[in-house]
């Protein structure tokens, strides 16, 4: 369906364009560390170059609009038809780390994009994005398939060296 | 204590000796004029105390470990079912039942019925030891009993139907407690509080129906609060207060005859000729009054099913069962009470008062608990709960029996002017 | 005989005036909560179902935002989610727990739908308005929060809320309070920042935002893709509209994930008002009309009594 068909035009328009990875930064990388909001989670080692393969080469199908290649998404075709490459496709360049910041809050409810107005930060947007895939075709979807838990992370979860002693007692409430 | 009077004793009824000008003191009053010896002894004898006993050996353990471990090792600790039999039974039970007070009170002092004064006094009473068990009930209940008088005086939310219930019973205990003074001054000699409370005995009877109107139809209220909980043919936000103020009449007025009537098969030596001379009739006329409000109270029940068009709900599972609430406890009784007025029997209006009595226990727990949640699921309490619930009751009989054997209830303190 | 009655009448008329007085009072009060549409500013979540991965990582955050006590599971154990207590239901905020999230299997639908419940923070709530004591207060930010010092512990509440939210520290002897979620306000609302839950999500399931502003989006959102959500945004006008309100997807409407459909739009205390109405009507009417009544029915008698004599 739609990343198939999108291979060939993804292939044409890509033959006729400046290859993103050879763009400076972090794209250039063949894996690298999508780290920026670890905390209860390691960062997750991203093999680029595999996935640019197990897409088809569609960059739109994971940078929406911001690849030069037309988007997929219908929402997105309604103002980005044609919208060039940006400057930086990265996802931490759209999606921001500190999505919870006031200044960052007022700044989505102020736009008057619609369909940014809700646009969710980095941790969700690897989420989003990464998931959805994922469990279509049968990738890798549990936690720590992808990153390992941190101590912060155990601490967090009472999980691992902080598991709670198992007790016969259910939540409370009811008959017991 | 029947033994004794077959044997010539008779209790205290007068403020000095008989034949001389000595007083009884306090002891001898509290005492009937037994000595300790003969009044342990006329204890021991009664089997009640007995059954009294094991419920106390077994309860007041509970009782102690309620407040020592908490509510959750005498409840299910169910957020579901946040009311249980404390308040199912304690509150909405017997403050119906309770009723008589404000009944009696209207009938003799408003509508000037004299031919009710035999009983007035039992039914305030019974109103009284009523409401003051059902706030040792409460006290059983809340989380945190000595935080009772908040809501007076620190921290007030008078815009919720409890608030409203919680200085109406407070208000109308008080005004229960005057009313009851002259029996206790006549018993003590007093003569200034008696005449006093004679003064303004107008003034708290209305008062009596103000607050017993609004705090029993508040009961009812409360459940308003909890639209999807109740099932609706117990509910109905439209006549929910009604239903509670319209069937606390006959619950009351049937409490009393069937107070009356025990009072009068276990307490005879202490009932007078006046009260007891009087009883059938005036069982008689409290069944008039009781079937008037029964036929009033089934009116509005099915008004409320059409009002909310719910007839069809009564095909179900849980129609069946208001149908047999409604039949048990209204229709049969207003049935018995019929035939026993037209047939002037007494025996047929007492039984009618029992069902009567269990009809409106029926209701109060359906709508409490029975019916409660009735879209997630039934709750039976806990066993301790049901050993506090009887403990507690066990104590509002013991406290009424002990009551009746002294003040001047069921029979006339001698020397008075009438 | 006369001045007596008099003189009780007048008494019996002022017990009753200062009742009158103080109730009426507090009718006024009633009134005027029902007539309260919800502060203009007020914040809110919208939580959109479609996106939830049922990881509870919100639950986690809560737990350790709210200091509640270690849980009986890690936070990482999903057979939570099979879980089913008495009557069949999923799991419910507890004194341990004031949000949990359930799975729904939904019929026709391949994935399971997760469902976040914690308290909804009603703008007219039932909670609130049940209280005798005065302990919940709805603050301006859109909090509905909780006063431990000066609760009785009557369990009202919990009668009262629509969606079974608050529960009640039991196993307490000395100071059994209500335990539910307070929208984070002390640590967080009341600084503007989103509560704890909303911002662990992994997904961002969870938008913070003026309770306005989330009611636009969400319709907004609806619209944009109207082949995926429901029509319907669960919290705008239930019960009088909730400050956290939800989104569902076409496959999987509203009560088939557990959420109450048969609320209605009413706020509850609208159910009570038909009472709290007659109330003043008793107070004022009662005493004149008993008063009436004792006179005629004296009058009577004292009649009969002289002519008995004459
Ligand atoms: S953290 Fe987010 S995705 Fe995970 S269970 Fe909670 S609401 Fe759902
Ligand atoms: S959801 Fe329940 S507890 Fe929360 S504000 Fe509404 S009524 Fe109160
Ligand atoms: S808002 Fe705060 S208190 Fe409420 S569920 Fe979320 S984390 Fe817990």
């Amino acid at each position: 369906m739609g990343i198939k068909k999108r291979k060939l035009l993804g292939l044409a328009l890509m033959a006729a364009m400046v290859s993103p990875w050879s763009l400076p930064g972090p794209a250039t990388a063949e894996v690298f560390e999508l780290d920026s909001v670890k905390n209860l989670y390691e960062g997750v080692s991203f093999d680029h170059d595999m996935h640019i393969e197990i897409t088809g080469e569609d960059c739109t199908a994971c940078h929406h609009h911001t690849a030069g290649t037309a988007p997929v998404d219908p929402l997105c075709v309604t103002c980005h038809a044609n919208s060039p490459e940006a400057d930086d496709p990265s996802c931490k360049s759209c999606h921001a780390k500190d999505v919870f910041d006031a200044d960052n809050m007022k700044k989505n409810w102020d736009t008057p994009l619609l369909h940014h107005r809700n646009k969710p930060g980095l941790k969700a947007a690897y989420h989003r994005n990464c998931l959805g895939c994922h469990e279509e075709i049968g990738a890798p979807t549990g936690c720590t398939d992808c990153h390992a838990m941190t101590e912060v992370g155990e601490k967090f979860y009472n999980t691992g060296k902080y598991a709670p002693e198992p007790t016969a007692a259910g939540q409370g409430g009811g008959h017991h | 204590m029947k033994t004794y009077v077959t044997q010539g004793f008779e209790p205290i009824d007068t403020l000095k000796k008989p034949g001389s000008d000595t007083p009884w003191t306090l002891k001898e009053k509290l005492l009937l004029g037994l000595s300790s010896g003969e009044y342990v002894k006329q204890l021991v004898r009664n089997p009640f105390n007995w059954i009294l006993a094991i419920i106390y050996a077994v309860g007041i353990p509970i009782i102690l470990g309620r407040f020592y471990y908490g509510l959750g090792w005498v409840t299910h600790s169910s957020y579901d079912y946040p009311w249980g039999l404390f308040l199912g039974w304690g509150l909405f039970c017997m403050v119906p039942l309770s009723a008589s007070g404000f009944m009696l009170g209207t009938t003799v002092e408003l509508f000037g019925r004299k031919d009710f004064k035999p009983i007035e006094r039992l039914g305030l009473l019974n109103g009284l030891l009523g409401y003051f068990f059902a706030v040792m009930f409460l006290q059983a209940d809340l989380g945190q009993p000595w935080r009772l008088i908040y809501p007076m005086f620190v921290s007030l939310g008078p815009a919720a139907v409890l608030f409203l219930v919680a200085w109406h019973v407070a208000t109308y205990l008080t005004v229960q407690v005057a009313e009851l003074v002259p029996a206790a001054s006549e018993m003590m000699g007093w003569k200034a509080p008696k005449k006093f409370v004679k003064s303004i005995v107008l003034g708290l009877t209305v008062a009596g129906i103000i607050l017993s109107t609004l705090h029993q139809g508040a009961l009812g209220a409360l459940f308003t609060y909890a639209p999807g909980k109740v099932h609706p043919l117990w509910y109905s936000y439209s006549f929910q207060w009604f239903h509670f103020f319209c069937s606390s009449i006959f619950a009351g007025l049937s409490m009393l005859i069937v107070v009356s009537t025990l009072s009068k098969w276990f307490l005879k030596w202490r009932c007078d000729a006046d009260f007891l001379g009087s009883l059938d009739r005036i069982t008689l006329g409290l069944s008039k009054g009781a079937s008037l409000a029964l036929i009033t109270y089934l009116i509005i029940k099915l008004t409320a099913v059409a009002h909310d068009n719910e007839w069809g709900l009564l095909f179900t599972g849980w129609g069946q069962w208001y149908i047999f609430e409604l039949s048990f406890g209204v229709i049969l009784p207003l049935i018995l009470y019929t035939v026993a007025i037209r047939n002037q029997s007494v025996a047929v209006a007492r039984f009618a008062a029992l069902i009567a009595v269990l009809g409106i226990l029926l209701n109060r727990l359906n709508t409490a608990l029975i019916t409660f949640n009735w879209n997630l699921y039934q709750e039976i309490p806990h066993w301790r709960e049901i050993v506090i619930t009887v403990t507690i009751y066990a104590t509002y009989i013991l406290v009424y029996r002990a009551v009746l054997y002294r003040l001047p209830i069921l029979y006339t303190w001698k020397g008075e002017s009438k | 005989m006369k001045r007596l009655n008099r003189r009780s009448f007048l008494k019996g008329g002022l017990a009753s005036g200062v009742t009158a007085a103080a109730v009426t009072g507090s009718v006024g009060k009633a009134d005027a909560a029902g007539d309260f549409g919800g502060y203009p500013d007020s914040m809110g979540v919208l939580v959109d179902l479609t996106k939830c991965i049922g990881c509870r990582t919100c639950e986690a955050a809560c737990n350790k935002e709210q200091n509640l006590p270690a849980p009986d599971k890690p936070f990482t154990d999903m057979s939570v989610h099979d879980e089913v207590r008495h009557g069949g239901l999923p799991r419910r905020t507890s004194e341990k727990a004031y949000t949990v999230v359930n799975k729904y299997e939904v019929e026709g639908r391949e994935h399971p739908l997760f469902r976040k419940v914690q308290c909804n923070h009603c703008q007219e709530p039932g909670c609130l308005t049940s209280c005798f004591v005065n302990a919940y207060t709805k603050t301006p930010e859109g909090a509905v929060i909780y006063d431990p010092k000066v609760c009785v512990g009557c369990r009202t509440c919990m009668i009262a809320c629509p969606f079974y939210i608050p529960a009640y520290s039991y196993s307490s002897p000395i100071n059994p309070v209500v335990k539910k979620c307070i929208m984070c306000y002390d640590t967080r609302l009341k600084f503007g920042r989103p509560p704890a839950c909303v911002e662990a999500c992994p997904q961002q399931v969870m938008t913070f935002g003026k309770r306005k502003d989330l009611i636009d989006l969400a319709h907004k959102t609806i619209k944009s893709r109207p082949s995926l959500y429901l029509d319907h945004v669960y919290g705008e006008k239930e019960v009088g509209g909730t400050s956290w309100m939800y989104l569902t997807s076409q496959d999987a409407p509203f009560g088939e994930i557990g959420f109450d459909t048969h609320l209605g739009k009413q706020p509850i205390i609208n159910y009570v008002k038909e009472f709290l109405a007659i109330v003043p009507m008793v107070l004022t009417i009662w005493p004149a009309l008993f008063t009436g009544f004792h006179l005629l029915a004296t009058r009577k008698e004292a009649k009969k009594n002289d002519e008995s004599v004459s």
